[in-house]
Formats: C-alpha cells, structure tokens, sequence
C-alpha cells in the first residue's frame, strides 16, 4: 500500500511495504549492536571457518570416497577426516558415528569376501565357506568406502552449528521456506520422538505387543503410526497460522542477521577442493586416474 | 487505526452450519473489547475472522465485510495483515516459529520476514521486550521457558511487527496469577500510551473487568449482548449463557440475594473491601 | 531455487518438516521398538506427495535423507545416497496423489467383490510367468536360486488374499488402487536402490536382509542382480505396507483438515458429506 505509515512501538515511523535496501554500511553497524549470544561467532581450530568451506570440503570428500574407485580415494579422504578431527577435537566423539556404520560393514565384509560372485582365488576357508582374494579386496575397499563417507560428514556435523549452517546459507541466497523446513526438521526431530515414545507407552497400556508373533507386531503399526499422523497434521494448522501471523510469507527478501566470518582465502580453498573433487572422480571415471 | 465488522457472516469449508452469523462490531483506536461466551460458540473463530486470517489463510466463505481503517481484509495478503492486526492464541508453543535459538532471534523473526533493515529489526526488539518486561529473557533458548514465559514472547513477537491492533484468544489460559497481571497491564499500557485497538477473548471475566471498555457476548456465532463491560458483565442472564461473571459481580448478586444490602450498598462494601 | 519455494504454500512449507522428522523417528522406531524388517520411513514422504504433489514429495524424501545422515540424533549412519530414491519415492506419490488413488472408492456386492476377485488374480497372474521361468523350471540357466521363486510366489499369494480381504472388509475399492500404487512404487525404489547399494556399498544396505543379498550370490548372481534381488523382495512389500498405513491415516482426517491442501480435494471427493 504505497504511503501508508504506521508508528511501531517506539522508534517513529516506517514503511513496511517498501523494500528493503540497507547500505553495507548500515548493515555492519547495525550488526555491531546484536549481542554476543546471538551473533556466536564459533571459534576454534577448524569450526572457525565459514560453515560453507566446511560443507564443501564434507561434500568433496564424500564424493572422492565413492567416486575415486581403489584405496587412494577413500584412504586419502579418511586421512584428511582424522586431521581435521584432532585439530578440531572432535575425534572422541567420532566413535558414536564409527558404530553407526558397523551393521553396515559388517555385511560388505561377510558379504563380499565371502561371496563375491565369479571370484577362484580363494584365501582360505571357513566351513562351506570360501574367502576370495577379489572378494576381500573388495570388501575391504567398500568398508574404507563407507567409513570415509560417514566420519567427513560427521566431522562437517560435529564442528558446524546447524543454525550456523543455515543462517550462512541464507546469506548466499537461498530462500527463506528451504531454511526452515531444514530447521525446523532438526529442530522437530526430538519432540517427535518423545511423542513416538509416549504414544508406544500409551498403546503398550492398551495391549499393543511389542514383543509377539511378527502378525501381533504388524498390527502395531496403525495404533503407532496414526496417533502420530494425526497429532502432527492438526499441529500443522495451529503453525500455518502462527507463520502467516508473523508475514512469512511476504515478498521481500528477508533481512540477513547473522553473517558469520568469510575470506578470500576461504574462498580460494573452496574452489580447489571443489574443483580438484571434481577432476578427481572424472578421471577416475574415465579410468585414467593415476593412482590405485 | 479501526476495525470494523459488518453483517459478517462466516463458514468454514466443508462445514454444514454458519460458525458466525451477522456479526457487526466496531473496535476504534485505544479501546479494549472483551469478548466472553460458552465454548463452542464462535469466539476463536470471531478471532480469525476479525484478524483476516480467515478466509485469506484458513479458507471458507465469508459475506458481510471485515475492514481495517476502511480497507477489506479479503483483499490484503497475510504479510499486510500482520503488519495492521496481530493475533495471539491461547498455546505458546504452537506459535514460535520453532527455528530460533534464543528468545532474541525470536522475536525477530517478523521483522526479519518484512525485510526490514537490521537497526530497525534490532529496535523493535528491544522496545517489544521493554514494553512487556522480559528483557531478562532475551538469551533464553524458546522450547525451554515456562508456559507463561513463552506467551509473553509470543506477544513480544506479536507486537514487533508494530500492529495497531491487536485480537488475543484466551492470551491468559495458561498463565499464573502474576503472568496474567503482567499481561494485562501490558494491554493496558499499549491501549492507553499506543492507542492499539484490542479485542480480547477471556474466560476469566474479572480481568475483563478491569481491562475491557466494552464488552460482548457471543453464542452460536451471534452476538447476544454489547455494551461497556460494567454492565454486561453484570447481566445475571451471562450464566445462562455459558459465561461466569466475575467475582465482584458474584459477591454482589450473592449479598442482594441474601437480602442483606441493595445493590448500590453491596457495591459500596465491596469498594471498601477491595481497597 | 527461488521459483521454486514460492510454489508451496505456507501449509505445505510447515507440513514438510514434520513429514521428515515423522520419517525418521517412526523409520527409527518401527526398527528397533517393534523390530520388524520393514521400514516405514517413507511414509512422511508419501504423505505429503499425496497431499501437496510430485515436487514436495521428492523435496521430503530427499531432505529426509540428507538431514537424517547429517545430524543423525538416531541411526542413519549411511542413509544418505539413498536420498535419489526417496525422492523418486516422493515424485510418484504426488503422482498417485493427483490421480486421486488415495481417494475413498466406497462400493459394495458385486462391484466389491469383483474388484477383490481381481486384485486376487492379478497378483496371483504376476507370479506365474514366474513358474514358467526357464530360470526357475531350468536347472542348467542361471539366475536366482530356486527358493527364491518359490518365496515370491508363496509371498505373492498370501498378499493377493490380504488385499482382497482389506478391498471387501472396508467395502472399499481404493485397496485395489493404493495396492498398486504400493507395488509400483517398491518396483521402482527397488531399481533405482539395487545400483546405489552396489556402487557406494558393495551391494549391501545394512538391514537385516542383506542375508537374503548372501543367499541369493550364493546362487550365482552378480552383484547387481543380488541387490536387485533384495529390493525386489524388500521395497514392494515395506512400500505396500506404507502406502495402505497412509490410506487408512488419511481415512481418518476430517475432510475440512485435508481440503486445505493442494491436493486434499481429490481426497474427499467421494465423502459422505
């Protein structure tokens, strides 16, 4: 509505409906009056750095572990991890990440030494069983494989704060709605979970099996699944309300309040990890990569 | 800034029955409204109509008009709503945005949404949490905080994005006795020092009393029963109508009752037993 | 990206965060508190295709895989690749939404009992190309072992006479419908996962039926063909399941909650008012 203008609380009078265009300057003075607790410039060897940097660095070293075929792939990706996990301090709590990945190199070692189809040279032999060369080679290459994919990206989890990660991705442009479906799922998680809890509790009162024949288990998933469904679509209007109430979905481009620290060193590190990343799986692709 | 309701009649889609009916109400500057009456009979839903969010958000039929300052609500987006009428509900948690960390970042969330430059986000932060006497819980993370701590945020949020009106279901249910005081004299302040208009639902019709100018009844969607809030609240059919009177108004009616005093002289032992 | 965002409405904005948390904790849940081989964390995603269309659908099953493999409060050490599929999974619901398969068919005698003898035969009919399988019936080709064959018809069977029984007991056409619907969706996950599963891990995925991966190499299949195998058997039946858990949630909302969003109104259509 052009001239409309209203007073706020205290400080005078605004145009909502204008776009907004803060000079940098504005903006960097501004910035200088939120407290400490809101800006929460992380510090730190490695968490220090843009949360970007961190994510293209996680995202490159996955990609090199699974798409650089043979040892040097994972193995070198596995070797950065470990680094950038003592400098960050992190390496103690890799470990509830390294017995996530145990169900899963369990059956890629059983699996494959053992039964990697059209394998003769065999190793040695366990019963009926027969371990083959190709097969363990395989085997051992698919667990470094996963292994290094998981710890890069909890490395990238462990040292960067979601809200640190998103409040920079908005800075970079991207919208507001892809920002807090990411936010607010990690932020939901944990509530859903005591609700899944209670409603387990709440069924069990009523004579919901856990513990029986497969078909009593099946039956179980109705009186799990609905009451959740249920609670979380009606919850869904009371929140749609909320949003509208509070103009999320105006058309402007919502002001940045946290910019968290960058470089052209950064920058220049990013390119090159990217890029080589890149180069590295292509050539490998192509089968011309160097290395085993 | 005025709100103003003519022969507004409203249905939600898919539903068989009106859930208002030829409503007419009128909510000027700086005047407190108090809405009271049975549950089920129409009050949140006066609250979303009033507010716009119904039907531009919620969806359904509506006939009559809903204007602000002269301007049909129908025709305005949510983000402009926000900006004129702001609406409170009676559960906190349901309405922070559930993204932010601290109570700060919170209440900027409607201001940040608008595209408003930093320094003005920043003041009305500032002002909104004076204004209700919370600053104290500016670096409080939101899921933590009590249920009436997170209601006074909530409005904190509410009034950051400098509405001149302000619609409130039951803003006080969960709320002690000291959080409902600290509610109240806020509204208060912000009829009398900001002139916002407020519309505000209440069971708790002693609050009422001491907040409202006026006050209306509602039931089945129709408006029963308007006029300043002393003498609707003193209507001995509220009972009937699902609604308790307040306490002044027991005491009074139980002391006539009894035959012990009229009315004029009940009024004048309560006053004294009140001060 | 920007284009993008504004194509949903606030509602489906707020209802997608809530699908992934529900996948993941019900995925979660279902797993290690019922201890069934069966998944159940596509259901967030099939929720909001039906509801919002192929676009949010897929946006919730790969974000769910993403956030789940990134900040993993609970398990999901090595969901991540598998995000391509749950969001194929979340495209075709969408699909199936605005066909309005999840929609309420209401009939009864002979219509209903026709339509339950067919779903019967149809899925009895898919096996018996496979008993006449010279992979099956030829000891000399190759293939999958033999038991295999047989389990798929004995699976098969005891799934045509539960769809069948769910179509008549609800009086219910949509049964036929969402069935399909659940097959072809596991079909599809169970393709597009089967190289996933061989590139990054070696053919595995870490449940419980990667025995069923050993046992079926053991047979003489390759790597591919083993993962194959393993989804073919997995995906249809926890895709199946999710989808009639889906019909039966939906079921129970109230038209008004549903017909707000975008692809509600195909859902109701056929209420009693």
């Amino acid at each position: 509505m052009p001239g409309s203008r209203w007073a706020s609380a205290s400080s005078g009078t605004v145009r909502p409906d204008e776009p907004a265009d803060p000079s940098v300057a504005d903006q960097g003075r501004a910035a200088g009056r939120l407290p400490a607790y809101v800006l929460r410039i992380p510090a730190g060897p490695y968490r220090a750095l843009n949360p970007y940097t961190k994510f293209v660095i996680a995202l490159s070293s996955a990609l090199v572990a699974f798409g650089v075929r043979g040892w040097t792939g994972p193995l070198s990706v596995l070797a950065l991890t470990a680094v950038i996990a003592v400098a960050a301090g992190v390496a103690r709590s890799l470990r509830r990440f390294v017995l996530g990945t145990v169900p899963i190199v369990a059956s890629i070692l059983v699996v494959n030494a053992f039964l990697y189809p059209g394998a003769t040279d065999v190793l040695f032999t366990i019963g009926p069983f027969a371990a083959t060369g190709t097969g363990v080679t395989v085997a051992l290459q698919a667990t470094l494989r996963v292994v290094a994919f998981a710890l890069s990206v909890a490395v990238f989890s462990l040292t960067t704060a979601t809200d640190d990660f998103l409040a920079d991705l908005e800075h970079r442009g991207t919208g507001r709605r892809l920002t807090f479906v990411v936010g607010s799922a990690i932020r939901t998680i944990p509530a859903m979970g005591s609700r899944a809890v209670e409603i387990v509790e709440a069924q069990r009162a009523r004579g919901l099996d856990t513990e029986g024949s497969i078909r009593r288990r099946l039956r179980g998933i109705v009186p799990l699944a609905g009451p959740m469904v249920f609670g979380s679509l009606a919850e869904v209007e009371e929140r749609t309300i909320a949003l509208e109430a509070r103009a999320f979905s105006a058309p402007v481009r919502r002001t940045v309040m946290r910019v968290l620290p960058d470089g052209s060193g950064q920058r220049a590190v990013r390119w090159l990890v990217g890029l080589g990343s890149i180069g590295a799986v292509a050539a490998s692709i192509a089968g011309r990569f160097p290395l085993p | 800034m005025t709100l103003r309701l003519s022969a507004v009649t409203y249905r939600y889609a898919g539903a068989h029955r009106d859930a208002l009916a030829g409503v007419d109400l009128e909510l000027p500057a700086g005047s407190v409204l108090g809405v009271v009456g049975a549950n089920e009979s129409g009050k949140s839903t006066l609250c979303l109509v009033a507010s716009g969010l119904a039907p531009v958000v919620v969806g359904g039929r509506i006939s009559g008009s809903v204007t602000i300052d002269g301007r049909e609500t129908v025709e305005m987006r949510p983000h402009e709503l926000a900006q004129r009428c702001g609406i409170l509900f009676q559960n906190p948690q349901a309405q922070l945005s559930g993204t932010a960390s601290t109570v700060f970042e919170e209440l900027a969330f409607g201001p940040r949404n608008l595209g408003l430059p930093l320094g003005t986000v920043i003041e009305r932060i500032e002002a909104s949490l004076e204004t209700l006497g919370i600053a104290g819980l500016a670096d409080r993370d939101p899921d933590r905080l009590s249920g009436g701590q997170a209601q006074l945020v909530a409005l904190a949020a509410i009034l950051a994005l400098g509405p001149d009106i302000l619609i409130l279901d039951e803003p006080t249910s969960q709320l002690d006795p000291q959080g409902t005081r600290l509610v109240g004299e806020a509204l208060r302040r912000l009829a009398r020092e900001n002139r916002t208009a407020i519309l505000v639902v209440e069971h708790k019709t002693a609050l009422l009393d001491q907040l409202a100018d006026r006050v209306v009844v509602i039931d089945q969607g129709r408006l029963v029963r308007e006029g300043p809030s002393a003498e609707v609240l003193a209507d001995p059919a509220l009972i009937e109508l699902g609604v308790e009177p307040p306490p002044r108004v027991r005491v009074r009616s139980a002391v006539t009752a009894a035959g012990l005093r009229t009315p004029g002289e009940a009024d004048r032992l309560l006053a004294e037993l009140a001060r | 990206m920007a284009w993008l965002s504004r194509q949903f409405s606030t509602r489906v904005i707020v209802l997608i965060p809530i699908a992934i948390a529900i996948n993941i904790v019900l995925g979660y849940t279902v797993q290690t508190i019922l201890k069934l081989p069966i998944y159940l964390d596509s259901i967030g995603t099939i929720l909001v295709g039906v509801l919002a269309g192929p676009i949010a659908g897929a946006l919730t099953g790969i974000l769910s895989n993403l956030i789940w493999q990134y900040a993993p409060v609970i398990g999901g050490g090595t969901i991540g690749p598998f995000a391509i599929t749950a969001g194929v999974i979340g495209f075709l619901a969408g699909i199936w939404g605005q066909l309005g398969v999840y929609r309420s068919r209401p009939a009864s005698g002979t219509q209903l009992m026709a339509f339950a003898g067919i779903a019967a035969v149809i899925v009895v009919a898919l096996v018996v190309p496979i008993l006449g399988n010279p992979a099956y019936t030829n000891p000399d080709i190759g293939g999958y072992p033999d038991w295999v064959y047989t389990a798929a018809v004995v699976i098969a069977i005891a799934a045509a006479i539960a769809v069948a029984a769910f179509i008549y007991i609800r009086r219910d056409l949509a049964g036929f419908w969402v069935a399909i619907a659940g097959v072809v969706t596991g079909v599809v996950a169970a393709v597009i996962s089967a190289p996933i599963s061989a590139i990054a891990f070696g053919g595995v995925t870490g449940s419980g039926t990667d025995l069923l991966v050993a046992a079926m190499r053991q047979g003489g299949s390759d790597v591919l063909q083993a993962s194959l195998g393993q989804g073919l058997f997995s995906d249809p039946i926890d895709k199946t399941i999710t989808s009639f858990v889906v019909f039966i949630v939906l079921g129970g909302l109230s038209g008004r909650l549903l017909a707000r969003f975008p692809l509600g109104e195909r859902l109701v259509r056929n209420r009693a008012a």
